[in-house]
């Protein structure tokens, strides 16, 4: 016989390839998801609560179980602090779960994964775990409130620091709350062809739970979707997933029919279709980017969303072309950053950032704002935008542009947080060309 | 120890009936020593003699918790029910839902020869049961309900 599929083991080998660095969360999720389509919705659910759970709060996972193992967490095999962390999220955040099962099933894990000599010690940890959890000790707010903010809502501390130069506690404390909180899906609907309330029936007939968004008549948040790929709307382009924070940067954007509309670094295209269905048909946006896996993203959204006037281009941002020089009405420069506003999404992003990648992205930034800056028209719009949260590579990076080019007049600038629409964080930046 | 080929669904040989083992000697011991390397190297849970071309009783099973060795196995009581999926070595990359008892106990001669009884629920009691069924020419697909179905589903290209 062969051994049929443990969903535990499915989830442990997502959290150790997270762990290990080897891909990213949400990437080795969708590929497991994807090779074991005949489960159960519910055991797909089971799959990805567990694992994207455990990865999310690993920093409190680990402070707890250093409190109660002897052994510390550096000296572990990999697999069994995969198997700890993922019983202790179980206990701490999945109440439907009995205590025993969950420690029942990491012992059996550990044997399954070849320690058996070990099972004995999950099993100790995890009991007095399960028996001390009611009465332990997190750091105290008033006491050291980094280590309070790092621990409670899984931020490394270099980051929470980050945040402190720029943020009060209470806003950091908010981020935190934001980013570990239950989320929907956001899309825009894609009003050529469909409306709102007709996606809105269609979606419900499906069992899809939709809600209307508050600020954005377009938006939608949808929950309870199992195969996002075999949706029939989402395969014939009535929507696209986009976050609210992205689109309100394309508000913005001073669009109107007929622009010439250049993303430089525009895959998967959202914000290029956005701009392309705002203009109904007219005009051309020239979606670029880097690589031919990247921009054959954005062909396939191309040609999902069935948009006529929207290219997708293989170029480097980096690299100037004199041909495009004062071509553009409008230029979307949404760059590379540290990601620091998705961690609600890509929650591994806060374990592999690192103050030293930062510095080595915002030289980044500005490489491509002084190439793409020249593409724009007199009168022109250049649009900066990043998904993260962190003053060098935003607020700092606009001084630094306005300062080495003066002709750009910087019109708004606005730092979006995850709590203030339950979105993504994010930071825009409209520069009009004045010279 | 070697390792052994395993017979594929429409192998003959995984239709008939298995014959008693009158004695433990060394050459059971070897084909006990090669099935557990055989199903250990293909990931398995189970394996019955008939798989590499044995007709002999003989099965081993781990389900995680160590190797069982069976020899001459019967089942002498079962009890409830468990309906889940099952896959097979000799069927690879397809699994299907069958429904067995989730209790049994049966008795079986160990590799040292002695007589022992198991109690075993759920897993154990399917992979036994899985296993026994091979000794007498039967497969779970025979017993399957509402098709086979790919255990994994590979990216197409």
């Amino acid at each position: 016989m062969t051994s049929s599929v443990n969903l535990r083991e499915l989830a442990l080998q997502i959290i150790l390839a997270v762990i290990g660095q080897e891909s990213y969360s949400h990437i080795i999720l969708a590929e497991v998801l994807k090779k074991y389509q005949y489960l159960e919705k519910r055991e797909r659910a089971f799959i990805t609560k567990v694992s994207q759970g455990t990865i999310e709060h690993m920093i409190e996972l680990d402070y707890i179980i250093d409190r109660f193992s002897k052994t510390p967490i550096s000296k572990m095999k990999p697999a069994i602090h995969g198997i700890l962390c993922m019983a202790v999220y179980e206990l701490k955040y999945m109440d439907a779960i009995p205590a025993s099962a969950s420690c029942n099933e990491a012992v059996k894990l550990a044997k399954r994964k070849g320690f058996s000599n070990l099972s004995g010690f999950v099993n100790g940890v995890l009991r007095s775990i399960e028996r001390g959890l009611g009465q332990f000790k997190y750091p105290q707010k008033n006491e050291n409130e980094t280590e309070y903010l790092s621990i409670t809502y899984s931020l490394p501390k270099w980051l929470v620091a980050l945040w402190q130069k720029t943020y009060s506690g209470e806003e950091i404390e908010e981020m935190g709350k934001a980013f570990l909180a239950k989320r929907f899906l956001t899309i825009r609907v894609n009003t050529a062809q469909t409306t709102v309330e007709q996606l809105k029936q269609t979606l419900s007939e499906k069992q899809i739970q939709v809600k209307e968004d508050e600020t954005l008549p377009y938006a939608l948040h949808i929950a309870g979707i199992d195969h996002l790929e075999k949706l029939s709307e989402f395969l014939d382009g009535d929507f696209y997933v986009q976050d609210i924070s992205s689109m309100l940067a394309m508000e913005e954007a001073g669009l109107q029919e007929g622009l010439t509309v250049l993303d430089v670094c525009g895959s998967p295209g959202g914000k290029g279709l956005y701009a392309a269905q705002e203009m109904h048909g007219t005009g051309m946006v020239y979606c670029r980017d880097v690589s031919a896996k990247k921009v054959q993203k954005i062909k396939d959204n191309i040609s999902r969303c069935r948009v006529t006037n929207m290219k997708a281009q293989l170029r480097d941002a980096t690299v100037s072309d004199a041909a495009d020089r004062e071509a553009a009405d409008i230029v979307l420069a949404d760059l590379p950053c540290s990601g620091l506003g998705v961690l609600g999404k890509k929650p591994d992003i806060k374990y592999r950032m690192n103050p030293d990648r930062i510095q080595s992205l915002i030289q980044v930034q500005r490489s491509i704002l002084d190439v793409v800056c020249n593409y724009v028209r007199p009168g022109g719009i250049l649009l900066y935008s990043t998904c993260t949260i962190d003053r060098m590579e935003n607020e700092d990076n606009a001084a630094w542009f306005q300062e080495k080019h003066p002709e750009f007049e910087l019109e708004i600038q606005r730092q979006i947080l995850p709590q203030e629409y339950g979105c993504d964080g994010f930071f825009y930046a409209k520069f009009r060309k004045t010279g | 120890m070697a390792i052994r080929q395993i017979r594929i669904l429409g192998d003959p040989i995984l239709t008939k009936k298995c014959k008693e083992i009158r004695e433990v000697n060394d050459k059971v011991v070897q084909l006990v020593d090669d099935m557990l390397e055989t199903m250990y190297e293909a990931d398995g849970v189970g394996l019955a003699a008939p798989q590499v071309g044995i007709l002999k009783r003989l099965v081993v099973i781990d389900i995680g918790d160590g190797p069982l060795v069976m020899i001459n196995p019967r089942i002498l009581e079962f009890s409830g029910s468990q309906t889940g999926d099952e896959g097979c070595l000799s069927y690879p990359g397809k699994a299907g839902v069958v429904t067995r008892p989730n209790y049994i106990r049966a008795a079986y001669t160990a590799e040292d020869g002695e007589e022992y009884e198991i109690e075993a629920e759920e897993l154990l009691a399917r992979a036994i049961c899985h296993e026994l069924d091979h000794l007498d020419g039967h497969m779970y697909v025979e017993k399957v309900e509402g098709g086979i179905h790919d255990a994994e589903y590979e990216e197409k290209k």
